[in-house]
This record gives C-alpha cells, sequence and structure tokens, in this order.
C-alpha cells in the first residue's frame, strides 16, 4: 500500500544554513510514527515545510497521492493534515467550546458519518474537557491547554495529525493520559507522526522512528532497532536520549 | 451561542433606538437634530469598523477615506448622470467596498503592524488625490450635491424626517453588525483576532478573510457617505482625511468595539458630550483625546463594557469571564 | 541646472528634519514595537518652545538647547505616565499616540492660538555660487543634522551602550536575559527620539513657519522613511531620508508641488508592498520577530 504521507528528497535551506539536506519519509496509513533527533537537527523545520509554514527549497511532498509541496498552511488543513504547535495554542479570549466550534466549521474533505466525534461536545468528552467547555480558554492550566490544542486539531478532522512536541511542559500524569488519548487515534481513522526529542515518550508511543541529524535521516525502523543502531546512538551519546 | 440568548443581546440597542426614534415627539432643535444625524452617519460606519476591529482585531486608521468614497461617488454620481440618492446608496457601497479591496489586498499581505500605517497612509493619499483632481473632484472646495431625498413619493429632506432615516439605517447597520458577530463567519473573524497562525492551521485562509473583513467593513462606511453627502450637501477633501479617521477610531473605542452597544455608545458621546459639558470645539477635542487614552489605559473594553463589567460585578459579585477583555488584539504573530 | 541644485538643497533640508523624526520613530518602534503617531506633535512641540524662546528675546541657540531639553522631558514623562504601561500590546501604545496628537495638538491651539508661528531667520545670508543661491540657514540645518546623526551612529557603533541597544532591539527577550536593563534602554530611547524630534522642531520652524497641525504631514512622512529604511534600522532611516529628501526637491523644482505630499505615501507604500521589511531590512518589531 502507498503511504498516507510521502515526503521525498525534501531541503530546506535559511540562508547560507541547511536545515533539512533531501530528507526522504514515509508515513503509513494507521501507524504512529515518531521523528526525533537532537535540537538542531531539522525537525521543526521539517514540520514547518510539511505544513506550509516555509517553502521547501527543494523536494517534494504528497499527501494521498497529492502533491501538496509548498501548499499554505490553511490548504494543508483543507487537504486533510491537522497539526498542533509547540508553544500550546488556543484562541485565548473565546470559551473553550466556541474554540472547538471554529476548529470544526473549515473542514474541506468531511469524514461524513464515520467522523468519530459528530459534535464539538463529544470531541470535548473524548479529551476530558467537557466540565470546562464554557470557560475561556486563556485561563485554562497549560496540560488543558494541551489537551484543547489536540482538540481543535482533531476537529478539523484530519486523516493524517502532525504533533510537534505534544507532552513538552506537561508532568508524567498529564504526558500519559496524553499518550493513552494518542494511541486510540488510529483506531479513529487518524495516522499520527509526532515530532518530539523526548525518547522516553517515543518509546511509550511509537513502534517505528525515523532519526533525523543535521538534517538528514539517519535512520529508520522498528523502535527497538533504531535504539540499538549504533549511528544513533552516536548521534545521542551523552545527549538527551 | 443559543439565538435566544443572542436575540437578547441585540435587544438593549433595539430599546434604545426605538426611543431615539420617539425623540422627534418632543420638538426638538434643528441643532439636536443635525448633530443627532451626523453622529448617526457616524454610527453606521462604527459598525463597519467594530466588525473590523472588534472581531478581526485589524485597525483602520483611513476609514474615513471609504466614507469618503462613498461620499464622493454619490455626489459624482448625482452630477454626471443624474442618479438619485436610492441607486447611489448600493452603488457608493460597492465603490467603497471596491476600495477597501485595493487598499486591502496590499496592506495586509504586509501585515501586523504595518496595515494600520497603509491604511493611513491610503487614506491620506485619498485625500491629496481628491484635493488634487480639479474640477472633477472640485479640488480642495469639493462637491456640491443637491436633490431631494424621496422614499414612497415623500420629500425625506426635511429635517425630522432625515433623522428618522438615519435612525432606520443606524438599526439595520447594529442589525446586521450583530447578526455577523453571531454567525459563524464572525467566529471566524474572532479566531484571526485571537491567534492567526492556529486559525491558519485549522483551515482558515487568513488573509482572505481579513481583507473580506476590510470589504465589509468599507460597505458601512459606503453607506455612511451618502448619508452624509446628502445631508450636509456639501462634501470637501478635509472631512475624509487623517483626522476624522483618528475620530472614527476613538468614537468606536470609547465605545467599545466588541459590544453590540459600543458603536452606538460611542458615536453618541462623542458628538453631545461638547454639548453637554458646554465646551468649545477645541477643549472638546482635548477632551477627546484625554478620553481615547483614559479608556484605553483604563477601560479596554470601552465605556459600554467598562459599565457592563461593573454592573455584573455588582450583581453577582465576581466578574463574568467570557466579558471580552481587550479592546486591542493580541499581538499577530506570524 | 542652478534650480537643480537649489532644489535638491531645499529638499534635502526639509529631509534633514524628516530624517531626525524617523531616527526617533525606528528606534522606539524597533525596541517597544510601538508605533508612536504623536511624534510628529513632538516635532511641532519643539517648533513651538522654539517659537516662544525666541519671541521672550533669546537666542536660537539657546531656544533649540530648550526645545530639545523640553521635548525630552515631554518624552520621559510619556513614556513613564502612558507608554510603559502598552509595552505588552503596542497596538494600545499606537492608540494612545493617537490620543496624545489630538491632545497636544489642541492644547497649544488653545494657549497660543491656531495661526502660523514664524521666527526671524536665524541665518540671513544668501550665497551666490555661480548662479546658484544658496540660503546658509539651510546649509546649517544639513549641517546641524549631519552632525547629530554622526553623533548618533557613533554612539550606537562604538559604546557600550549603543550594542546593547542594538542587541535589544534585535531580540528584547535575549538581550534582558543577557541582563541588559531593556526597560531603562526603552525609556533612554524615548527620551533621544523626542530630543531628536525637539531639534527636528526648533530646525523646522528656522525653515518655514508652522502651525499646531505641521506634526501630521511631517510624521507620515518620517513614517515613510523609517518604513523604507526598515523600522529599527538607522542606517535604512538616514539613507531613506535622502532618498525622499531628493525626490521632493525634483519634484518641486519642476512643477509638481502639489504632489510633493503624495511621494513619501506612494514611495512608501510601494516599498511596504515589494519588500514588507524595507529597502535595507529592519526588525518587525519585538512581538513579530519569532
Amino acid at each position: 500500500m502507498s503511504p498516507i504521507l510521502a515526503i521525498s528528497g525534501l531541503s530546506k535551506q535559511f540562508g547560507g544554513v541547511t536545515a533539512l539536506a533531501g530528507v526522504d519519509l514515509a508515513v503509513e496509513e494507521g501507524e504512529i510514527l515518531g521523528v526525533v533527533g537532537p535540537n538542531g537537527s531539522g525537525k521543526t523545520t521539517l514540520f514547518n515545510v510539511v505544513t506550509g509554514v516555509h517553502k521547501p527549497s527543494g523536494g517534494s511532498v504528497s499527501f494521498r497521492g497529492r502533491d501538496i509541496t509548498g501548499l499554505k498552511p490553511h490548504a494543508i488543513s483543507h487537504a486533510g493534515i491537522g497539526y498542533t504547535f509547540q508553544q500550546a495554542m488556543a484562541f485565548a479570549g473565546l470559551r473553550v467550546l466556541e474554540n472547538v466550534q471554529i476548529a470544526g466549521e473549515h473542514v474541506r474533505v468531511n469524514a461524513g458519518a464515520n467522523h468519530p466525534w459528530p459534535t464539538p461536545l463529544a470531541l470535548l468528552d473524548f479529551v476530558g474537557l467537557r466540565a470546562l467547555a464554557d470557560e475561556r480558554a486563556g485561563v485554562l492550566p497549560f496540560g488543558s491547554l494541551r489537551l484543547l490544542g489536540l482538540a481543535l486539531a482533531l476537529a478539523s478532522q484530519p486523516a493524517l495529525l502532525l504533533l510537534d512536541e505534544p507532552a513538552a511542559g506537561l508532568n508524567d500524569r498529564e504526558t500519559v493520559a496524553l499518550v493513552g488519548l494518542v494511541r486510540q487515534l488510529p483506531g479513529h481513522g487518524i495516522t499520527v507522526c509526532v515530532i518530539d526529542h523526548d525518547m522516553k515518550l517515543m518509546q511509550m508511543l511509537c513502534r517505528r522512528l525515523a532519526v533525523l541529524d543535521f538534517g538528514s535521516k539517519i535512520a529508520d525502523g522498528p523502535t527497538g532497532a533504531v535504539l540499538a543502531d549504533p549511528k544513533v546512538l552516536d548521534v545521542y551519546l551523552g545527549g538527551d536520549l | 451561542m443559543k439565538t435566544g440568548n443572542a436575540l437578547r443581546s441585540l435587544l438593549p440597542v433595539l430599546v434604545i433606538l426605538a426611543l431615539i426614534a420617539a425623540v422627534p415627539l418632543f420638538s426638538p432643535s434643528n441643532r439636536f437634530l443635525s448633530l443627532a444625524i451626523s453622529a448617526g452617519t457616524n454610527v453606521i460606519a462604527l459598525y463597519g469598523l467594530s466588525v473590523l476591529f472588534g472581531q478581526t482585531g485589524i485597525l483602520s486608521m483611513g476609514h474615513a477615506a471609504l466614507v469618503g468614497v462613498g461620499a464622493y461617488a454619490a455626489a459624482i454620481l448625482a452630477r454626471d448622470f443624474g442618479v438619485g440618492f436610492w441607486t447611489a446608496l448600493p452603488v457608493a457601497a460597492l465603490a467603497s467596498a471596491v476600495f477597501a479591496m485595493i487598499v486591502g489586498i496590499p496592506s495586509l499581505r504586509v501585515g501586523g503592524h504595518h496595515f494600520v500605517i497603509m491604511t493611513f497612509a491610503f487614506g491620506q493619499l485619498l485625500a491629496i488625490v481628491l484635493t488634487n483632481g480639479g474640477d472633477y473632484t472640485g479640488a480642495a472646495t469639493g462637491l456640491d450635491i443637491a436633490g431631494p431625498v424621496t422614499l414612497f413619493g415623500a420629500d425625506m429632506s426635511d429635517l425630522t424626517r432625515y433623522y428618522l432615516m438615519v435612525v432606520a439605517f443606524v438599526t439595520a447597520a447594529a442589525v446586521a453588525s450583530w447578526a455577523i458577530i453571531h454567525s459563524s463567519y464572525g467566529r471566524t473573524l474572532r479566531a484571526i483576532r485571537e491567534n492567526e497562525k492556529l486559525a491558519a492551521s485549522l483551515g482558515i485562509n487568513v488573509g482572505r478573510h481579513k481583507i473580506g473583513a476590510f470589504v465589509v467593513s468599507g460597505v458601512f462606511a459606503g453607506i455612511s457617505g451618502v448619508l452624509l453627502a446628502y445631508f450636509l450637501g456639501h462634501i470637501s477633501p478635509s472631512q475624509f482625511s487623517s483626522f476624522p479617521s483618528i475620530y472614527l477610531a476613538l468614537m468606536v473605542m470609547i465605545g467599545g468595539a466588541r459590544l453590540i452597544e459600543g458603536p452606538l455608545a460611542g458615536g453618541i458621546l462623542v458628538a453631545f458630550l461638547p454639548e453637554v459639558l458646554n465646551l468649545d470645539p477645541v477643549q472638546s477635542r482635548i477632551v477627546y483625546g484625554v478620553c481615547l487614552i483614559a479608556v484605553i489605559m483604563l477601560l479596554p473594553d470601552g465605556l459600554i463594557g467598562g459599565i457592563v463589567r461593573a454592573l455584573r460585578v455588582a450583581f453577582s459579585g465576581k466578574p463574568k469571564q467570557e466579558a471580552e477583555r481587550d479592546a486591542a488584539p493580541s499581538e499577530a504573530r506570524q | 541646472m542652478d534650480i537643480f541644485i537649489q532644489q535638491i538643497l531645499n529638499g534635502l533640508s526639509i529631509a534633514s528634519v524628516i530624517t531626525l523624526i524617523a531616527i526617533g520613530v525606528t528606534l522606539i518602534f524597533g525596541l517597544t514595537g510601538i508605533i508612536n503617531f504623536a511624534h510628529g506633535e513632538f516635532l511641532m512641540i519643539g517648533g513651538i518652545v522654539t517659537w516662544l524662546a525666541v519671541s521672550a528675546g533669546l537666542g536660537f541657540p539657546i531656544a533649540v538647547v530648550l526645545a530639545i531639553l523640553a521635548v525630552g522631558l515631554m518624552g520621559y514623562i510619556l513614556e513613564r505616565g502612558l507608554f510603559r504601561f502598552t509595552l505588552e500590546r503596542p497596538t494600545n501604545g499606537f492608540i494612545v499616540s493617537l490620543g496624545l496628537i489630538v491632545v497636544l495638538q489642541h492644547v497649544v491651539v488653545l494657549f497660543w492660538n491656531p495661526n502660523q508661528k514664524s521666527i526671524p531667520r536665524p541665518l540671513t545670508t544668501v550665497w551666490e555660487v555661480g548662479g546658484v543661491r544658496i540660503a546658509s540657514v539651510r546649509v546649517m540645518v544639513i549641517l546641524i543634522t549631519i552632525a547629530v546623526v554622526a553623533l548618533s551612529f557613533r554612539m550606537i557603533t562604538a559604546s557600550r551602550y549603543g550594542r546593547a541597544l542594538r542587541a535589544s532591539v534585535e531580540d528584547r527577550d535575549t538581550a534582558a536575559l543577557m541582563g541588559i536593563p531593556v526597560r531603562r534602554y526603552i525609556t533612554g530611547v524615548f527620551v533621544l527620539g523626542s530630543g531628536l524630534a525637539g531639534l527636528g522642531g526648533a530646525l523646522l520652524i528656522a525653515l518655514f513657519p508652522i502651525t499646531p497641525f505641521t506634526g501630521g504631514t511631517m510624521v507620515m512622512k518620517g513614517f515613510a522613511v523609517a518604513l523604507i529604511g526598515g523600522l529599527g534600522n538607522i542606517y535604512g532611516a538616514v539613507a531613506a531620508g535622502l532618498i525622499l529628501g531628493i525626490v521632493e526637491g525634483f519634484s518641486a523644482g519642476y512643477g509638481f508641488s502639489q504632489w510633493t505630499d503624495a511621494y513619501s505615501f506612494v514611495l512608501m507604500i510601494l516599498v511596504l508592498i515589494v519588500r514588507p521589511h524595507g529597502l535595507f531590512g529592519g526588525t518587525s518589531g519585538p512581538r513579530m520577530a519569532s
């Protein structure tokens, strides 16, 4: 089967600095893929180029067989890719429920009756924020804000969800809760790609890992094998593994 | 929001407007009616500005220019094509909307803080173009617009009738702005105001919607311009240059841009304050300026927002969270 | 050719005043993200102070110093009293500045009427060089500006404070983390920018009569220049000031003077569309830097 997201030869230069040097990566339908690498390895650049924040310098991205290279962020969302940001984000001045309503109002590829969360409240139930539906998002504690961010991305009915450091700033209990939610997503027909450097989180979430270093992919395979790869160990030696 | 709740939020404005419409029963002076009419034309433009600034979070400092496009369109249509008030109304609204789009596309592309400066610059440019436009625009003296406004055969030029007509237009503007606020379109605009990056990630075409909001505000401004031109009978470039724009922004902020009562309150306050306090024009402008600064520093929801919040505190003992808080949007990050 | 040189000289003397505003505008924006539209009124107040001082019998040089001090002090008071509370929301700072425009203009009208005010030219000599008439007062304005701009450059490039200031403009948060007292620099920049505007006002009234409403057009030109040069970029502001002065000089010299005011706006709009960060590169303000 062809992958849901196929990245080939993707590169990005900022001025003279090469942030991505021809990365190939395939995300298979229904999996939870982890993309890891030390700080500055190009993870966030990869995320930004795929989601349309930056235009790539070369290479291509195709999603479900459609070329989406260089599309604007909103068009990426219309294509069926949802994403959450490193900095937990919500519409701070609006109520939680209104946040989720907005997120569901600009869907182009509708999942129809198969949508696992038919109403905004059902989605708030799923992430456990229903009790806070009438609160202003700006007053939520950080952990709840992260969950709201996840709910917003899910409300846009993505087939593929990209998570950029989804557990940053969460305590252990909150992280476990988040992992529990994300692991349910493939069961709802949502493929997940997590970008993070937190190996503990990645081991909990992903069966397959891809490792970036200096803008290139240096390993890709089952989590156990990748973590035993001497090249990967070398990159992380004394690092944050 | 439930429709019942939403309708309830419109009610106070409708009641106030009904009272305002009843004023001619008490045989007010001509001076009062003239002041009220010019306040009313401003309020129509302010309802557009409240969609732009209050909902979308972008501020136009050239809004008087959009009013001016409507006014000049009406005057030129009357002079060159013998077109009357009711035909001029949609055409001028369209002209202002198109002008808004022409200004909006490059200005919003530039983004962030610069948008405000761009609108200001375009406003100034328009005033310069009108001043240098020779006979076509009447240069610095401007244009006369003669011609009665009739409605169902009745001459509306009489001050009281014109007053009632303006009140009707203000009501329409208030209802239109209320309908936008309570639609999913309004929610989309608020999402952009709160966080552009997040809005885009959820499939909202931020640039297009911002230009759209600017165009919508242009329609309000164009209608306001036609009413103003026919009321004054004479228009000139200085009425639509930078300072009238500042006053419009001031009014919407004094009233509060996010509440449906805001534009009405701001327009009326700014028009009648000097009368009430018996100030000459110079003193009253100083008072306006001080009010604007005080409102921004102390009452970020505008005067009416402040009163509403104070009442809520008084009645419920705690400030209600969803009382929308800040006059200015969180800074755009892109 | 004679007219040509004369007009360039005229353009340059006006450009000097505009550059003095633009430096303040560009530094204040670069550091705080606040677009201070009232900067033109600061300039106007500088002119009024000069007029008051000269009318009271003081010499022009003393009047200039008074204008710089008075407007600098005003900048200090306004920053401490108002603008520092708007640092988290630069848009509010901008709105406050709009309120200030209205207040400052009409306070001046209230006390000293709305009429034109002028002082006798501090220098009346007109040199004739090969048929070109050069008014010494214009040369004075240009020279003072060059001296002040050179001094500002030196302060900003060579001193420890200047380096810290540039670092703060580049990235306020990081600078603060590195122990630079950014808040104090913000106050300092407000005072410096205001002082320069005061000087600009004094020089302006030496060239032309001013009214309480002179600030409006001047600040737009100052902004145009600051934007064209790239907000936050002093070098850019100076270069753009030169360009605008020469363009205005040309157009006045060749009979398009009624369009003179339009150039800065058209130029600014075009530059912003083509190069949103200005011709010479600048910051988009501290809040947008990420």
